[in-house]
């Protein structure tokens, strides 16, 4: 049997929470994988160790889509700026994607399906309280984020204390948002002149002291992406609160013989998904330069491509397992495969490809999901 | 894995019905359940109020289309039902809808196939789209909701490949048989719903009274305890997923023949949402092994009453999914309550 060794090593420091089980093992415990040849410990690298599969996988799509650019395959240039432009596609569906893995993480089917419709309504608060009535712009992002978290926390109680399957409390909240969403403004957009200016929020900026040598980047990566990231990678990996997390989706039972208040846990994740759906709000307000009532829901809506990065990432769907890292990576695989996609492709064939890419990499990395679990007992 | 079949094991329905029958041995539930007969009352109370409220709910002008629109998502539902008692669930059924809808639409514009044959082959390209969800969910042995979100966007590319030009045109009228307008009805019956009827007489049979029915919910009650009792369980789950995409052939026909002469590439869209709150709303656990084929019917009809009650009071017709909402909150929440009680009994 080739049982992870890491896990059962990191077991050892005594009976306190050992907070960094599940977590560093990524690293690898240098010496116990001697017994194992070279391309053997290749493959279980590969296979248990998701960010160096999406490492690999991302040098690869870049790798070839400069090669078809270079052989003049594409319709545009495939280059560090168009790389870098693409990532304002990357902020909300990563952001989504936290959202997500914290949910999943909780673990008994945790799933949020109303992140989309979560978006749609917080983003129509934000067009009427920065648009319409003139709050300054941080009060208006704070009552977003307080109904985003609303929403969230209706979804908790239905999940977490009246005992709804996840799937069903948030297709049926889904359904309710979606629907206040559309209801609130009469069908319409709510575009005045400030949310229209609100879309310098996102513009590119170059990045201060070796900005001159790289591509300007998005500037919602540095106000909204990379600031969740730090507070949802210290949340689940730096706090009691996080490792209660990962506890609850691994096992419940045993999670509230060891005094962990499991609804409690399961509800602020909710919570937490419904915050980082409001802060989607505001990006999705800035990107469309008009708050619209459609905005997380219209064609494959938001959640979807969500739980794709989430699942991509290698968090599993039964709860308990699953990484920050794997989700930017994971994001970064897809917006980029997407832009190549888009380049590669004459009119709109190439947002069609981009459905079957999407596709067939989600298949691809459940049924690797799968193998992975037989063979060596899940992804770290 | 082992807290998911901890959790089933604990609720297992089929236990808790033979400890209340006590000195009757009784092996199969009643005919008609405690759940549907309250969606029966809930759906009468609808239609009573709504009959007061205007005047022209209750006449067969606005009761027929009602029952036509229930259809397709009724017959979706059925066979969402069986996945959802084995313990799966299909999202794609909304892009396998749109896929079979653009074949069956070119065919009888292009090449002016005759509507039996059209069909035929509209049934024969979903039950392949379900088999291609089954081989993967039940030979894979992943999550099914994984798998089907992938295949959903896969079968959309290829639901759009097929479109090529963003509309299909004149759209024939032989497809009326399935449609709204006279010729979709005898004696006052709509040809759609009475096709709908027979097909979830025919399912409730197979479910209550055959062995193979009776499978799909010792998997969803307890897989490991089935495949020990002798059942093929990859067989059966797989087997699923095919009656799930011969049903849904069936139903994109309807939707094609409910729209006007002219499809375009949002067909489908959001009707594996609706058929997923007709089954939940009809009494079926999400956690498998319970459900009923009559309830998702009752269920699907509710959310059109819901839908058609909206329109006709007047008020905006987008407020039909908060009300979708708040039935599919109180449907699984009474239920929840029962289960709770039952339980503790």
């Amino acid at each position: 049997m080739s049982v992870p060794t890491t896990r059962e090593q990191s077991e050892d420091p005594g009976p306190g929470p050992d907070l960094n089980a599940p977590l560093d093992t990524s690293v690898g415990a240098p010496g116990d994988t001697t017994r194992e040849s070279v391309p053997q410990r290749i493959i279980r690298a590969l296979l248990t160790q998701r960010i160096v599969l999406l490492a690999i996988l991302i040098v690869a799509v870049v790798v070839v889509m400069t090669v078809l650019d270079a052989g003049g395959y594409l319709t545009g240039p495939y280059d560090s700026d168009y790389l870098a432009s693409a990532l304002i596609n990357a902020v909300p569906l990563a952001m989504l994607g936290l959202a997500e893995l914290f949910v999943i993480l909780s673990g008994r089917g945790g799933i949020d399906l109303s992140v989309g419709a979560n978006v749609s309504l917080s983003g129509m608060i934000f067009g009427y309280t920065y648009g319409l009535w003139g709050w300054p712009v941080w009060l208006a992002i704070l009552a977003t984020v307080a109904c985003g978290a609303f929403l969230g926390a209706l979804n908790g109680f239905l999940i977490a204390y009246v005992g709804f399957p996840a799937l069903i409390a948030t297709l049926a909240t889904y359904y309710a948002y979606k629907s206040v969403a559309i209801v609130i403004h009469d069908q319409r957009s709510i575009s005045p002149k400030v949310i229209q200016d609100f879309f310098s929020s996102a513009r590119s900026v170059e990045i201060p002291l070796v900005g001159g040598n790289l591509p300007n980047v998005p500037l919602g990566i540095f106000t909204f992406l990379v600031p969740t990231m730090l507070v949802v990678w210290l949340l689940l990996a730096r706090t009691t609160y996080g490792r209660r997390v990962y506890a609850v989706g691994t096992n419940d039972v045993a999670a509230r013989w060891a005094a962990i208040d499991v609804r409690d846990a399961r509800f602020k994740a909710y919570v937490i998904s419904g915050i980082i759906s409001g802060l989607v709000a505001v990006v999705t307000v800035g990107q469309f330069a008009s708050a619209r009532p459609d905005s997380g829901v219209s064609g494959n809506g938001m959640a979807l491509p969500a739980i794709t990065i989430a699942v991509l990432g290698g968090v599993a769907i039964t709860g308990g397992i699953g990484r920050v890292a794997g989700i930017i990576l994971a994001t970064l695989l897809i917006v980029w495969l997407n832009a190549g996609i888009l380049l590669a492709f004459e009119d709109n064939q190439g947002s069609q490809y981009q459905l079957l890419a999407l596709g067939a990499v989600l298949v691809f990395a459940a049924l690797l999901n799968g193998v992975t679990t037989r063979r060596y007992g899940g992804t770290k | 894995m082992t807290t998911s079949t901890t959790a089933k094991g604990s609720t297992p329905s089929s236990a808790a019905q033979g400890g209340r029958a006590g000195r009757r041995v009784r092996m199969l539930p009643p005919p008609v359940t405690g759940q549907e007969f309250v969606l029966i009352g809930v759906i009468a109370a609808l239609w009573v109020i709504l009959a007061m409220a205007t005047p022209a709910f209750m006449t067969a002008g606005s009761i027929q289309p009602l029952l036509v629109a229930a259809a397709p998502v009724s017959l979706i539902g059925i066979g969402m039902t069986l996945i959802i008692i084995t313990g799966g669930i299909d999202v794609s059924v909304g892009a396998i809808v749109m896929v079979c809808a653009v074949i069956t639409a070119k065919m009888m514009v292009d090449s002016g196939v005759p509507l039996p044959v059209a069909v035929v082959v509209s049934i024969a390209v979903g039950g392949v789209l379900g088999l291609v969800n089954g081989v993967l969910i039940a030979y894979g042995r992943v999550h099914a909701i994984i798998i089907t979100f992938g295949t959903a966007n896969i079968f959309r590319w290829v639901g759009l490949q097929i479109f090529g030009s963003s509309t299909v045109n004149g759209i024939p009228t032989t497809l009326d048989t399935f449609g709204r307008s006279a010729a979709g009805r005898t004696l006052g019956v709509p040809h759609a719903f009475l096709i709908t009827v027979l097909i979830a007489a025919a399912a409730w049979w197979y479910l209550r009274h055959t062995a193979g029915g009776r499978h799909f919910f010792a998997i969803g009650s307890d897989e490991h305890a089935a495949r020990l009792a002798g059942v093929r369980v990859q067989r059966r789950v797989m087997l699923a997923y095919v009656i799930t995409g011969l049903l849904v052939g069936l139903a994109a026909c309807f939707v094609i023949a409910q729209g006007t002469s002219t499809l375009d590439q949002g067909v489908g869209t959001g009707k594996e949402l609706a058929a997923i709150a007709a089954v939940v709303i009809g009494g079926t656990s999400i956690m498998g092994g319970r459900g009923s084929v009559l309830g998702t019917v009752l269920g699907a009809l509710l959310v059109q009453t819901v839908t058609s009650g909206v329109t006709q009071l007047g008020w905006k017709s987008q407020l039909s999914d908060l009300f979708v909402g708040v039935a599919i909150i109180i449907a699984v929440g009474a239920d929840l309550i029962r289960e709770r009680a039952r339980r503790r009994r």
